[in-house]
């Protein structure tokens, strides 16, 4: 009893210190606002060299102590001398000038803007929830104190949207309802792979994330594999430094992983631009500087935009500040044409070629007894191998000459031609019937004149000659190839037109072969074979080999392989014979995933002796470049930690590190905003001198803290946050609570605010049972009205998807930057285009059209009205708690007035049926859904 | 009247302004402040409204507005080396032929200032213009110039010019959205929605694109088939009970704001289709601008637009009507994108010969008509009127389509150094500004930036450009940028 007493008094006095001067939260705002442009950090702007952002600066002013040519310039009525000078458009208020006295009283103390000072924990009294504490403390202050628990239908609404952005089933709900054991609820909601979906929709804000590339083209690109790097990795929980380092400079960890240079994407999501005529450089110099803003907007809720045209007027940090940390990010590959990108298999994918290729292995591994049944059988064969080289004895070319080197193989001499025709006299064995015969392309040398590595042959023909006959003319059949060409398919080469033959591109630089067979076997004599290879630009083979096969000619496949083993083991040996038709389907199976296999955008460092030498741009003009700088921190932040590289990687290291004063406190100010509606600092996208100031300081640092301490897990803060009584207050506002907190930043009650376009999205789905519960893949095209996409040249379509995809989550919606979804960006989505730290929320007529009106919210009504077996049920569906008599009485009203209005109205009935995707229902039950979904409470937050 | 209601609105209307909205008209900044203290942006205005006209792709200044004798007598030539030396193009390379101005000049009006023969319309009204033969852009590429004319920046993100209008200003008919965009020519313009986009503003002063091609004006404006309007009246009787129910046990004042959008959101169902509908239009009113209400546009499902381009399509004088509608409706900013203009000559169909000829057939008759129609309504004094394209066109011919001039083929590149724009109406002095040097190519005198456009625009309607920002990312943002670039074109101001 006694401690409690010591403990309040301490807290009064604690309250007592606070209403002096505090420089961070009472003046440095007034500075910031009225002085820094031209006192401040910026050089050139300076005037009368009076630095007040700094504390030397400040110093000097006030030498002597309490020298009053600032207090005279602040209160005088000479409107030459006052300040701020009257045409700048500040004015100091009488409060203001107040606190300046007050401040100059006390001997004008000085401290370092606090965003720059490293959190640390504040002591807690007592036992209680941290948050509570820090809540209830200033709530106490003003006499306040939290509202009482909400209801646990509300609760359980709140929690399960807030975490998962859908609402609980019934079921869930009411087994909260008996129970009361909401930590269970809120480790089922973390664990739920909703989770994932939810959040990744924050972080794609962030990530400027679209599924095109902007600017006037605006064509499409694939980088959805990192849309769903995201999900995955929050359904992980991926600590927040991995997911960071891995975002920022995956590539650069040693013995990368896919998934972690996948993760690389982020800034991969910056806009090209593909409009006829432009300069790729200055394009490729725009996306840097957008990450470098974007990593400093996201990590450090830092602007260095200005600084990139002229030092920072506010905020430390000066133009060779901007571009020396712009040296980091200014080597990589990229540069507005594409490239780099990564074949990025999905999980999925992944999965499946490692166990398809495990099991070829496994099936490659021979039975017992192969290895001696197949030396008896090979022994037959001993004098006839599968191929045998054909010896050449004479030809006829129109270019260059033919020479036979001591294994058989053919090659030209000299230069290539640019095209040529060859008739070759082949000498055939005299023992055996020939059944078919095989050329090997061996690899052309890259370089020359004609650089192509690919072969055109475009026609094939023999003839057998045979000692005093004439001629005659074979007829090959069953031709094969191990690859061709996409229209130059192997058959081409004997169907008697040059109009096309066997090629392989893009896959000239590994040898091919291809098998013809003999319509008749031939014995003895000679081989008269014409190579036709007239297309041009050289695509003529350099090396290769003729050979013929004695064997039967089901033995005899395209294959590189030209063994007998492969035959034994496939054609002969029972025991493998029956894997073989498996390894053919296992083989097809993997050609067809690799097929699809996605390919995502990645950042790739340029080698060594390629990096580029970043200079200063003079007013932020990348065609004046001027003073050349290397990378380092801008001089406010100091160095890279110890060990760092100088490049990607350190920079992600720094910004991970437990020195850096902004990371967390940027993250947790985040995450809380979301949970909340306005962050502890409302400015979530400055944290700088200019931003405002936090509402509950210590609360930040200490959850700042707190979730580094515990290992930066976004699931361990979020149920941090969530199990504390001021998240669970009951968020009624009666006129007391409202005037005394208007907007609620003393968190006097349950924060109520209006869900994201997504989730608005989700819940309707999700309440009507429309939701297509799928994770991942290629975004979606749910129905929007036609004719939105008319984008300048691009002849891409809007496809109103059918089925499944027709009913996703919001976050898979197709976002074309110059085009975004009309009812998204109506709730305040963004187009993707820039870094969105924050979405601002509106509530405009437009948002009622479109839940009132749009497809997918009409075909939500029908199907609600499908699902709910009477009203109450439809109610509770949408709001989860139970309709009270009043609002039970209402809908009666209204189902009882649209049953009459839709039976003295059978057509239109129909057609409300037909427009809500129903084929047979109740129009009326569709009209009291399409209200239900449009409820207030509906749209909020509970 | 409702007194707690009333009694909430003014405890919260702070929190209306930075998350919700009362209806178009009625939270503009300067109506929220008003109350408090007189907003400093706020200086007298001589516009009400704003028609910005703009030719997405840019029309050469050469051939409508540019009469220069000295380019002539090089036509044909190679282009000097003094010209080219430093300079970026889009898609000149070595050294191209000069390139007069194709069509003929007279001079038109008492002003007597050059116009060439393909604006006969424009030139019946050129008393009342004042035509800029001397802005000038940094931007050469069509996307980031058109941001960076509407936005401020030529990057993607910034609030558009009529976004900040209406964010300063709101709209004077609460039922009409403050900011709406029509479009024609069968296309968006390059930078796509973006122009018109809010930026870091709040998305309630967005540009409202209306659409004239026969679906919905306004986006999900239509009730579900099968709902009618007394169906749709009473679900919203219920649905505004249900709300009201809800607010006695919350007490959320937001839940109020919600009841008033979704009765607007009715009202408007009514308002927007009649003020839409320029077939209420006389005839001779039609006439005048060329208009034919109902039409729609073939253009606009081509696969090639180019190839349907005739003089005919009304489209650009259907949406001249339709501006004139909305601005005698209260709308604050309207603004017709017509694409097209970009005439490279790389085909007949985006020529300087063949098809400018075409696009300002389409345009011509609809602008005369416009200003007759404000005059004679009176609301050309209120009514600022700009028309223009994002850059210039160059002098010269670009070379790489053609090595020499053949018809059908003439085609000019982007000239980011000099081009033409005119404005009219309210506060400006009909006239001319300006000038080119010889042959057109730098700017003579009286040099006009983008920045000074935008300011002189935003300084005619009431708004001071240096003063009038929104603090975002520790910066009072401003349209006019950062810097002290942006001034007032005092020299065209009546």
């Amino acid at each position: 009893m006694r401690k409690a007493a010591f403990v309040l008094i301490h807290c009064l006095t604690a309250i007592a210190a606070q209403a002096e001067v505090d420089f961070n939260r009472d003046i440095r705002p007034i500075l910031s606002a009225n002085c820094f442009a031209c006192h401040g950090p910026d050089e050139e702007s300076r005037e009368a060299k009076l630095r007040l952002d700094n504390a030397q600066g400040a110093k000097k002013a006030f030498e002597p102590k309490g020298d009053s040519e600032f207090l005279y310039r602040i209160e005088t009525d000479d409107e030459d001398d006052l300040m701020p000078p009257p045409d700048s458009g500040h004015q100091l208020t009488k409060a203001e000038k107040k606190a300046l006295k007050e401040w100059v009283a006390a001997g004008a103390p000085y401290e370092e803007h606090w965003a720059f000072q490293i959190p640390k924990k504040a002591k807690i009294s007592g036992k209680g929830d941290a948050i509570d504490y820090f809540i209830s403390k200033r709530l106490a202050e003003k006499g306040r104190s939290l509202s009482a628990q909400a209801d646990r239908y509300a609760l359980v609404r709140r929690v399960s949207l807030d975490l998962t952005g859908v609402p609980p089933t019934l079921a869930e709900a009411d087994e909260f309802q008996k129970s009361g054991d909401f930590d269970k609820v809120v480790d089922r909601l973390l664990a739920s792979e909703d989770f994932g979906e939810h959040w990744a929709r924050m972080w794609l804000d962030l990530a400027r994330y679209a599924d095109t590339k902007g600017y006037e083209k605006d064509r499409p690109r694939t980088i959805w594999r990192y849309r769903d790097w995201v999900i995955d990795a929050l359904n992980e929980d991926m600590p927040y430094h991995q997911f960071t380092v891995e975002q920022l400079a995956g590539d650069l960890l040693p013995n990368a992983t896919n998934e972690q240079i996948l993760a690389t994407a982020f800034h991969r999501n910056t806009m090209e631009n593909d409009e006829g005529g432009t300069d790729d450089e200055e394009f490729r110099v725009a996306a840097v500087k957008d990450r470098v803003d974007t990593t400093m907007q996201v990590w450090m809720g830092l602007t260095m935009g200005c600084a990139k045209c002229h030092t920072h007027k506010y905020d430390p940090i000066s133009i060779e500040d901007y571009y020396s940390f712009y040296a980091y990010f200014n080597q990589t590959e990229d540069a507005d044409r594409g490239a780099p990108v990564m074949a990025t298999p999905t999980r999925a994918q992944d999965s499946e070629i490692v166990s398809l290729e495990a099991e070829l292995k496994s099936l490659a591994v021979k039975p017992e007894g192969f290895r001696e049944a197949f030396a008896t059988w090979k022994g037959k064969f001993k004098d006839a191998p599968l191929w045998e080289p054909l010896r050449l004895a004479d030809q006829k070319t129109k270019v260059v000459k033919i020479e036979q080197i001591t294994d058989g193989t053919l090659r030209v001499i000299g230069e290539l031609p640019e095209k040529d025709t060859w008739t070759l006299i082949l000498e055939l064995p005299s023992d055996e019937p020939v059944t078919a015969l095989r050329i090997d392309a061996l690899i052309k040398k890259a370089g020359g004149k004609w650089k192509d590595q690919n072969v055109a042959l475009r026609e094939l023909t023999g003839e057998w000659l045979e000692e005093g006959k004439e001629a005659q003319k074979i007829q090959f059949k069953n031709p094969r190839a191990d690859f061709s060409q996409k229209g130059w398919e192997v058959a081409k080469a004997i169907d008697g037109s040059t109009e096309a033959g066997w090629a392989f591109s893009p896959k000239a630089a590994e040898p091919h072969a291809a098998v013809f067979d003999f319509a008749k076997p031939i014995t003895g004599g000679k081989l008269r074979l014409t190579l036709e290879q007239e297309y041009g630009i050289g695509l003529t083979f350099e090396s290769f080999r003729l050979s013929v096969s004695t064997h039967p000619t089901d033995w005899l496949s395209a294959d590189l392989d030209l063994g007998l083993e492969s035959v034994f083991q496939n054609k002969i040996f029972e025991p493998t014979k029956k894997v073989n038709a498996r390894v053919t389907e296992v083989r097809k199976r993997l050609e067809q995933i690799r097929r699809v296999i996605p390919t995502t955008p990645i950042m790739r460092e340029l080698a060594p002796g390629r990096q580029r030498v970043t200079k200063i741009h003079q007013r932020g003009s990348f065609l004046d470049q001027e003073g050349e700088v290397s990378a380092r921190l801008p001089d406010i932040f100091g160095k890279l930690p110890e060990g760092a590289p100088a490049n990607r990687l350190g920079v992600a290291r720094w910004l991970t590190h437990p020195e850096n004063p902004l990371t967390s406190r940027v993250m947790v100010n985040r995450i809380w905003a979301r949970l909340f509606g306005v962050g502890i600092v409302e400015t979530e996208e400055d944290f700088g001198t200019q931003g405002s100031v936090p509402t509950h300081p210590e609360l930040l640092d200490w959850l700042a803290v707190d979730y580094r301490e515990k290992g930066w897990s976004l699931k361990q803060l979020l149920k941090t946050i969530v199990l504390s009584k001021t998240y669970q207050q009951s968020s009624k506002i009666t006129p007391d609570l409202l005037a005394a907190d208007p907007r609620n930043r003393l968190l006097s009650r349950g924060s109520r605010f209006r869900l994201s376009a997504e989730m608005v999205r989700d819940q309707s789905l999700a309440a009507s049972g429309l939701l297509t519960r799928k994770i991942g893949g290629p975004s979606v095209m749910p129905p929007q009205p036609s004719g939105i996409w008319k984008s300048t040249y691009s002849g891409d379509k809007w496809k109103n998807a059918t089925g499944p995809d027709r009913y996703r989550r919001g976050v898979y919606t197709y976002l074309k930057r110059t085009s975004p979804y009309p009812s998204m960006t109506t709730f305040d989505a963004g187009s993707g285009e820039v870094c969105q730290i924050r979405r601002v929320r509106t509530n405009t007529p437009l948002q009622a059209l479109i839940t009132l009106n749009d497809t997918a919210f009409v075909e939500a009504a029908g199907a609600l009205s499908s699902r709910m077996t009477d009203l109450a049920h439809g109610f509770r569906l949408v709001l989860i708690r139970p309709p009270s008599e009043q609002e039970l009485g209402r809908l009666q009203k209204l189902l009882a007035t649209m049953k009459e209005h839709y039976e003295n109205d059978p057509s239109a009935a129909k057609e409300l049926l037909t427009a809500a995707g129903l084929k047979e229902g109740d129009a009326a039950m569709v009209a009291v859904a399409n209200v239900l979904l449009n409820l207030d409470e509906t749209l909020m937050k509970p | 009247m409702n007194l707690h209601y009333e009694k909430v609105h003014a405890q919260t209307r702070r929190h209306f302004f930075g998350q919700a909205g009362l209806g178009f008209g009625s939270i503009a900044l300067s109506q929220l402040l008003a109350a408090e203290q007189k907003p400093k942006f706020q200086i007298p205005a001589k516009a009400k409204s704003v028609i910005y006209l703009h030719m997405a792709g840019s029309p050469s200044q050469i051939d409508l507005f540019e009469n220069k004798p000295a380019l002539a007598k090089f036509h044909g030539k190679d282009c000097p080396e003094e010209y080219l030396k430093g300079k970026r193009f889009a898609f000149i390379k070595g050294t191209p032929k000069m390139m007069g101005p194709v069509f003929d000049y007279k001079k038109r009006g008492e002003s007597g200032q050059w116009i060439s023969d393909l604006l006969p319309g424009l030139s019946s009204v050129i008393d009342d213009v004042c035509v800029i033969r001397s802005m000038n852009t940094d931007q050469f590429n069509h996307s980031p110039a058109q941001l960076l004319l509407q936005t401020g920046n030529p990057l993607l993100g910034y609030p558009s010019m009529g976004s900040w209008v209406n964010y300063g200003l709101g709209s004077e008919n609460k039922n009409l959205p403050g900011f709406v965009v029509l479009a024609s020519g069968g296309k968006t313009p390059s930078a796509g929605k973006s122009l018109w986009g809010s930026g870091f503003l709040p998305t309630l002063y967005q540009g409202v694109q209306c659409r004239t091609d026969g679906g919905d004006p306004i986006l999900y404006l239509s009730d579900p088939k099968g709902m009618n309007r007394e169906a749709r009246r009473k679900t919203l009787d219920a649905l505004r009970d249900l709300n009201e129910y809800q607010h006695q046990h919350v007490g959320d004042p937001e839940t109020l704001t919600r009841i008033s959008q979704y009765e607007l959101a009715y009202r408007m169902q009514m308002t927007v289709p009649e003020v839409m509908d320029i077939s209420k239009e006389p005839q001779h009113i039609l006439d005048l601008y060329g208009a034919s209400p109902g039409h729609v546009s073939n253009i606009e499902t081509a696969a090639d637009p180019r190839r349907l381009y005739k003089g005919d399509d009304p489209t650009f004088a259907n949406n001249c009507v339709l501006a004139r509608r909305l601005v005698e409706n209260g709308v604050r900013f309207v603004q017709l994108y017509d694409w097209g203009w970009d005439h490279h000559g790389s085909s007949p169909g985006e020529s300087i010969d063949e098809t400018l000829p075409i696009k300002c057939q389409q345009i011509d008759k609809a602008i005369a008509g416009l200003i007759k129609d404000l005059k004679q309504r009176g609301l050309f004094e209120e009514t600022l009127i700009v028309w223009g394209g994002e850059f210039g066109r160059t002098p010269m011919m670009q070379n790489n389509v053609n090595a020499t001039l053949k018809p059908g083929f003439y085609g000019r590149d982007h000239h980011p150094h000099a081009f033409t724009m005119w404005m009219a109406g309210a506060g400006i002095k009909p006239g001319a500004y300006g000038q080119t040097d010889d042959i057109g190519y730098y700017i003579g005198e009286n040099p006009v930036g983008i920045r000074d456009l935008q300011a002189t625009i935003l300084h005619l309607l009431g708004l001071d450009p240096q003063r009038f920002s929104f603090a975002y990312q520790g910066l009072d943002q401003r349209l006019i940028g950062p810097t002290t670039d942006g001034k007032v074109v005092k020299g065209i101001l009546a």
